[in-house]
Order: C-alpha cells, then sequence, then structure tokens
C-alpha cells in the first residue's frame, strides 16, 4: 500500500503535522498543511501561517525560483544523494517549461460550462520536448514525459495514474512546494485528513476512486481512536477551501490529488520515490523504527581497527587447510553431485515443470522403481544414505542382522530431541539416558567413558536442560557407524543387490525430498 | 576440467498477484510451495508447479522484509519494519479463514531482516538492531540474544547439517555460529560494501556471499579465507540475493539492475544473464532439490525458472 519517499527531511512534514495539530485545536489558523500554496512556501518552517491570501491559481505564478533556492539550502545535507540531482535536473527542465514566452503554452481552457484553468495538453509537451531538447524521436520524447510525469512534476488533471500521452489530454504542472525535492514523507495521518476531506465535498471530481475507498477504510480503522480529530481537521480544512476562487480550488485540489498520487500511488502503478526500505531507515530517513544507522561502524576507528587487528592475527595463529586444498574439495564435491545438479542434467524423475508430470511429487503414492542414480548417492556418505527415507530403511535392516541398530536408534533419537521445544526436553533427556546410556541399560551404546561422564552430568545437572547435551556423544557413536557399520554395509551383498536390481518392484517409495505436511 | 554450458533459462510460471513490490521468496522443504511476502501487506503461498495460489495471509503490517517457510512446509514465518517476526501455521485457520498465527515475536528495536526456521519449534532471525536471535516458538521465548555484527544483520543460512549458520552483515563482514553457541566461530573479510545475502554450498565447508560492492565471493570454512571472486560484465550493479546450484558449480546472484546473473563457481567466469525482471530483483531461492529456483522483484511479480 505505502512506499517509502526517496529523499527524507522529516522536519518539514513534521512542522506541518504539529502546526496543523494547534491549528485544528484553536480554530484559528486552517491553512491545510499539505495545501499550503506555492507561494508561501518559501517560509518553509512555518507554511501554515500563510493563508488564504493566495488568490492565483498557484501554476500561473510559479516564479519558482524563491521557493527552488529555498528548497535547496533545506537540502544541503542529502546533497550526495543520487535522488536529489535526478530532482535538481528535472526541476531546471520544468522551471524552462515554466517560462511564460517560450515554454510549454499553459492556458485555460473553456468547455461546455465550466472553465479549466491553466492547463497544457500532452502534443503541446511532447513538441516542446523535441524542440528544445536533444530526443532522437516520439518515443523518447514520451518516455522523458513519463519520468517527468512519475515524479509528480506534472500531471493529467484528470487520471490517477501519472503517466503522459501524445494527444490531447491535459495536463498541469505541480507547484514547487509538492515537489519531491521538498523532502516530502507525509504521514499515514496527513493521507486520511486528505481522503476524508474528499468525502466531504460533494462533486464529481472530487469522488474517491475505489482504491482509495478502500485505503481509507483501512486507515479509519487504523486510527479509529484518533478518527474523530481527523475528521475535524478534514472539515475544517474543506472549510478554508470553499471560500476559495472556483478556478483556484481546482487548480488546488487536482495538485493535492496528485501530490497523492505519487506519494500513495495507485496499485499497479510503480512508485518512483523508491528506494530500497532498509536504505532509507539506516539513514535514519524512516519514522518507522531505527536501524542501525551504520553509525556503529564508524564511531570509534581506531577501536574498530584494532579489533580487526586483533582477529586478522588469531585468523593467522588458526590452523586451516590450503586454499589449494579447498578448491579441491569443492571441485571434488562437484564431480561427485554433477548428476544430481539439475541445472546440468537432466533429472531421472521428470521435472515436473517441464514435462508437466507431477510424479516427482506423487511418488509416495505410486509404486515404482527407485532410479539407480539415487540408490548411488548413498554410497557417498553415511549423510546421504540417511537422509534418504528408503537408504534409512535399508540401513537400519542390515544394522538389525548386524545387531547393532542400537547405535543408529540412539543417534537419531538425539536428532530428533534437538526438534522437541523446550519444555519436553528435560524428559527427553532421561529417557535417552535410560535407554542407551546408563550403566544397566536396554540398549547399550558403545561409546568412550567421557562422553558418557559428559551426558551423565548434564542428565543430572539442575539448570535448564540442554538439548545438545548428547551430542558428543552422538557424534562419537555417529563416526563409529562412519567408519565401521556403513563401509560394511557399501560392501554388503544387501546393499550390492539393491543396487543391481535398484529397478525391482517395492510397495511404496516415500519421496526424497518429500515433507510430511 | 571441463567448461559447463551455458546455463539454461526458461520462465515457467509467473506469480501474479501481488500489487506492491516482492520483497522475498523462500521455498518449502517439499521443493513445491514457496511463499512471497510484498509491500501489499500480504504473503501468498504458490504452488510453484501450477502457478496458483494456496494461501493469502494478510498482515497486520504492510512492511514485510523477509519470510520463511520451515522445512516441513508447516509453518511460515515473516517480518519486517514492524520490528517483530510473526509466524503462521499453514494447516491451521482462524475464524476469517486465513492461516492462524501462532506467535509474534517482538523486543527487536530494529527491522527484522532475515528468518530461517531450524525446525518446526525453532527459529534464528538477524536483525537490524544487529541481534541474531534464537527462538523457542512453542513458548514465544527468546532462547539466545547475541551481539552479532557491527551493523544490520542482512543474511542468513543455515548449514545443510542445521548445526551451524552464516551471517552476512552491513559491516561488511560475514561471521560463522554454532547453533548452540552465543560466540561466532569464524569471521570472514573481502566484502567491501554490504554483504546483501550468504548461501552455503551443499557440502557445508564454504558457502557464497554477494554484496553491494558488484562481487560475489566464495569463503571456505576450512581454509578460513575467500576462495574466488565474481563479477559481472561491466561490474555495474550491487547484488541483492546469491544461491548455488545442487552441485556448488553454479553460483547464481540477482541484481539491482534487474538480472540475474550466473557464474561457474569453480572457475569464476561469468557463465551468463537472464533478463528476469523489469525492476530490481529483490529475493531469489532455489528449491531444496535444486530444481528450479523462484525470484522476487519490484515489479510485482515472482517468477519460476527452470
Amino acid at each position: 500500500m505505502v512506499i517509502m519517499t526517496t529523499e527524507v527531511d522529516k522536519n518539514q512534514t513534521k512542522i506541518l503535522a504539529k502546526e496543523d495539530i494547534t491549528s485544528t485545536s484553536t480554530n484559528t489558523v486552517t491553512e491545510p498543511a499539505p495545501v499550503a500554496a506555492a507561494s508561501s512556501s518559501s517560509s518553509s518552517s512555518s507554511p501554515c501561517s500563510s493563508s488564504t491570501s493566495t488568490t492565483k491559481p498557484a501554476i500561473a505564478t510559479t516564479t519558482a525560483t524563491t521557493t527552488h533556492l529555498q528548497t535547496q539550502s533545506n537540502n544541503k545535507k542529502n546533497d550526495d544523494a543520487p535522488n536529489v540531482l535526478v530532482y535538481r535536473k528535472m526541476e531546471a527542465v520544468i522551471e524552462k517549461m515554466q517560462v511564460e514566452s517560450t515554454g510549454v503554452p499553459v492556458r485555460t481552457v473553456k468547455s461546455f460550462m465550466s472553465k479549466v484553468p491553466s492547463v497544457f495538453n500532452g502534443v503541446d509537451l511532447i513538441q516542446w520536448i523535441l524542440k528544445n531538447y536533444d530526443v532522437d524521436d516520439v518515443t523518447e520524447a514520451i518516455h522523458f514525459a513519463n519520468s517527468l510525469a512519475a515524479h509528480g512534476y506534472l500531471f493529467p488533471i484528470d487520471d490517477h495514474k501519472l503517466s503522459v500521452s501524445n494527444d490531447g489530454t491535459f495536463y498541469r504542472f505541480q507547484t514547487p512546494y509538492f515537489w519531491p525535492s521538498n523532502c516530502w514523507e507525509p504521514e499515514n495521518t496527513d493521507y486520511a485528513v486528505y481522503l476524508c476531506k474528499r468525502t466531504m465535498q460533494n462533486k464529481a471530481r472530487l469522488e474517491l476512486a475505489d482504491y482509495e475507498a478502500e485505503n481509507l477504510a483501512k486507515l479509519q480503522k487504523m486510527f479509529s481512536r484518533k478518527w474523530e480529530f481527523i475528521f475535524m481537521q478534514a472539515e475544517s480544512q474543506s472549510k478554508v477551501a470553499k471560500k476559495r476562487d472556483k478556478l483556484e480550488r481546482k487548480v488546488l485540489d487536482s495538485q493535492e490529488r496528485a501530490f497523492w498520487d505519487v506519494h500513495r500511488p495507485m496499485p499497479g502503478c510503480v512508485n518512483t520515490t523508491e528506494i530500497d526500505i532498509k536504505k532509507a531507515y539506516r539513514r535514519g530517513a524512516s519514522s518507522h523504527g531505527t536501524g542501525s544507522s551504520g553509525t556503529a561502524v564508524h564511531n570509534n576507528p581506531t577501536e574498530q581497527w584494532n579489533r580487526i587487528i586483533a582477529l586478522r592475527k588469531q585468523k593467522l595463529e588458526k590452523r586451516t587447510i590450503k586454499v589449494s586444498k579447498a578448491a579441491e574439495s569443492l571441485v571434488s564435491y562437484f564431480e561427485q553431485y554433477v548428476d544430481y545438479d539439475y541445472f546440468l542434467t537432466q533429472p531421472e524423475q521428470p521435472n515436473p515443470w517441464q514435462t508437466d508430470n507431477t510424479e516427482m511429487w506423487d511418488a509416495e503414492k505410486v509404486s515404482k522403481d527407485i532410479p539407480l542414480r539415487r540408490v548411488k548417492r548413498w554410497s557417498f556418505s553415511l549423510r546421504e544414505l540417511l537422509h534418504d527415507p528408503i537408504g534409512r530403511e535399508q540401513f537400519t535392516k542390515f544394522l538389525e542382522k548386524e545387531y547393532s541398530s542400537e547405535n543408529l536408534k540412539f543417534w537419531e533419537s538425539v536428532q530428533q530431541m534437538k526438534k522437541l521445544p523446550q519444555s519436553e526436553i528435560k524428559p527427553a533427556i532421561s529417557r535417552i539416558w535410560l535407554e542407551y546410556l546408563c550403566p544397566d541399560a536396554p540398549s547399550p551404546v558403545n561409546v568412550d567413558s567421557k562422553s558418557v561422564d559428559l551426558a551423565k552430568e548434564a542428565v543430572n545437572a539442575t539448570g535448564p536442560p540442554n538439548r545438545w547435551c548428547f551430542d558428543v556423544a552422538a557424534s562419537h557413536v555417529y563416526h563409529l557407524m562412519t567408519s565401521d557399520s556403513y563401509s560394511r554395509y557399501l560392501r554388503s551383498d544387501m546393499y550390492k543387490e539393491f543396487l543391481n536390481c535398484s529397478r525391482k518392484k517395492i510397495k511404496s517409495i516415500p519421496n526424497l525430498f518429500g515433507v510430511k505436511r | 576440467m571441463a567448461d559447463i554450458p551455458k546455463i539454461r533459462w526458461s520462465c515457467k510460471k509467473s506469480l501474479k498477484g501481488h500489487i506492491n513490490k516482492v520483497n522475498s521468496v523462500h521455498f518449502s522443504g517439499d521443493s513445491r510451495h514457496c511463499v512471497t511476502g510484498s509491500l501489499d501487506g500480504k504473503l501468498i503461498i504458490w504452488d510453484t508447479y501450477s502457478g496458483n495460489k494456496v494461501q493469502v495471509i494478510p498482515l497486520r503490517s504492510a512492511w514485510v522484509m523477509t519470510v520463511a517457510f520451515s522445512p516441513s512446509g508447516n509453518f511460515v514465518a515473516c517480518g519486517g519494519m514492524d520490528n517483530q517476526c510473526t509466524i503462521y501455521d499453514v494447516n491451521n485457520r482462524d475464524s476469517s479463514g486465513v492461516a492462524k498465527m501462532v506467535r509474534e515475536l517482538m523486543g527487536y528495536e530494529g527491522f527484522l531482516s532475515s528468518c530461517r526456521f531450524l525446525d518446526d519449534g525453532h527459529l534464528i532471525t538477524g536483525s537490524g538492531d544487529m541481534k541474531i536471535c534464537h527462538w523457542d516458538i512453542e513458548k514465544g521465548q527468546k532462547t539466545m540474544d547475541i551481539n552479532g555484527h557491527a551493523g544490520d544483520i542482512a543474511g542468513l543460512c543455515l548449514s545443510p547439517d542445521m548445526n551451524s549458520y552464516v551471517t552476512g552483515s552491513v559491516d561488511k563482514t560475514c561471521k560463522l555460529w554454532d547453533v548452540r553457541d552465543q560466540g561466532h566461530k569464524q569471521m570472514f573479510f573481502g566484502h567491501e560494501m554490504d554483504v546483501a545475502s550468504v548461501y552455503y554450498h551443499p557440502n557445508g565447508q564454504a558457502f557464497a556471499t554477494c554484496s553491494e560492492d558488484k562481487t560475489c565471493r566464495m569463503f571456505d570454512i576450512r581454509a578460513d579465507q575467500e576462495l574466488c571472486q565474481y563479477e559481472a560484465p561491466g561490474k555495474n550493479a550491487g547484488f541483492t540475493s546469491c544461491v548455488l546450484s545442487s552441485s556448488g558449480r553454479y553460483l547464481i546472484a540477482s541484481a539491482i539492475e534487474n538480472g540475474i546473473h550466473a557464474w561457474d563457481a569453480m572457475k569464476g567466469t561469468h557463465n551468463g544473464i537472464l533478463n528476469a525482471h523489469e525492476n530490481r530483483v529483490t529475493c531469489i531461492s532455489i528449491t531444496p532439490n535444486g530444481m528450479a529456483l523462484a525470484s522476487t522483484s519490484w515489479d510485482q511479480y515472482g517468477k519460476v525458472w527452470v
């Protein structure tokens, strides 16, 4: 619904909001924040006090220079931001367009019953761009005009979609006060006031679009407690508006609408005030909380460097393997797994996206052969074998034959325990202890006395139960399985048989990647 | 070693439905469903095979920046500028028919930038207040609270065996952690700007990173240093998110400039670029079985690539 604005100098909006509040409560100054007209914005610190005296349509009077300078000085601190540079360029173009003699011809159009003040049409605009700028063709000119419109510098008078087409559609210039370079980051309350205000005027041109009505409903829910207040504010703003000259009102209304079209765009429109929200956050630009603002990194360079030096020293002393060895291991991993990389090798099971065949996910239900490639994978490592449900089943069977299945069971229950919620850890610990580790356990596992001691300590500990307390013992058992039973399993007839006739039917194959839902 | 062929891309499905920038995507353990989070304030769970929406979860805050699917497919988590992590049970509906909210994990002082499920009961998050937190979902309790980095945590990836994880941060470093401990095990330098995302090599001994400094890198854990650096021709865009193919041969990263790049991770050569979207690509996610890739973008679409 809402997207962050680009350049953000919150102060201004905040001041506005605050003064708004005071103004409604005292019921004296009634100029609404966003409607503070063009001429008033030069005193940006108190635009609300400016007033109802602006009578000329803003667009015609935009000498712009004073305001513009003001804007610039306001934004000194944001000067380096890329958006500001773009804004400045765009504003230069807009100013050129607004020069009376050489700019885009702006006129007041008479239609059937009413007048449409200060507009220009799309054809004139595109012609002007073609004449004044070095653009290749009409398409480029339209694109250029579109980007100006997307930033709200000019807008179609009766469409929420900020775009330009090369025809007789009427457009209007935005008042400099609403230019994005003024670092607007309007709040939802302002938006609520604006929408609320529009519902008060009984005019077709002010009717809310569907998405706006939806937004209004949402905001009403959100600000339910403040709503009375928002309503009051909207009321007083609309009262002021009613006192204005009709044509001026038309212009101001449309400019305000365009402002919100930029900052709360219609769904489906691309928002131009785009910046990565994380970035905006970090610059301290957003009001929606605080990021680390990046200062922590820089606030004490000496300390930072000392820390890094210490860490690097530590690193030098650490035992590591050579880079060449590491690279080799990655290469050999690739060579082993190349058959399983679907970006390189056609999968054995048909790729459901390509073949329109959901076999991969339905394998559980159908009785089918186990692909040879899958069985081969079991020999890569014990991890691979245990990762595959069938592999695990086969290995369990094998261990049962060898009367050493308790190792695997112990390891499995330790893994299982890690996934339990904290409340169930304690009973699980004692269960495992009694089953596999304590002196007269029914199915004792073969672990060294050191691991048993560690486990014993954990079981008798009074503190909060530790879900990892059997890890040492478990990894011991795992190692034992790898070096002993696993290698024997790979050499066993059982595996060979499986490998040779992996085509043989079995009743059901759990999906390798399948997960119970 | 032979060269690998140019990666073959084709867009199999467009995930249409969000009406604002889509910020994050993550696959479920079944390699079929994925969840996307968008600034329109919705999570959508997709069947990527059919391209249909399975569920739409309206959020209380629209500012979602990260999403995660639990490996079992039972839960999704999301969070962002609301400074909290919210967990929904996909299989249970509340009275209005949307997925039931199970937990709201609060207590952050910054936005939530990354989260991953260890299993259905445990979650690890990284946030803008530089912290890494471990949560017990059943109780809704924090079990660990680590001052992880000297800048926002940006990316988090669990190792294939789920015993350790790496984090990438705005402080330009990556750190390796044991899920059991408070202190980091190793620290990796090299990037010159924010690390945006990290991804474990399937062998669990190395990980890939991508950064705003317009490079991707591979770090090896046992060698404790950088192995390789990857750049796009022209080197004109920072990266937002990266993954490795299931053999670790292709490194795939999404760029700010609308494209998705691929490299031969072993040779360091650029393998190709795909003009995937019409605006910044925010996140990519690969299915656990490595068959398909999903990407999301500011252009309001998600896409599935095979």
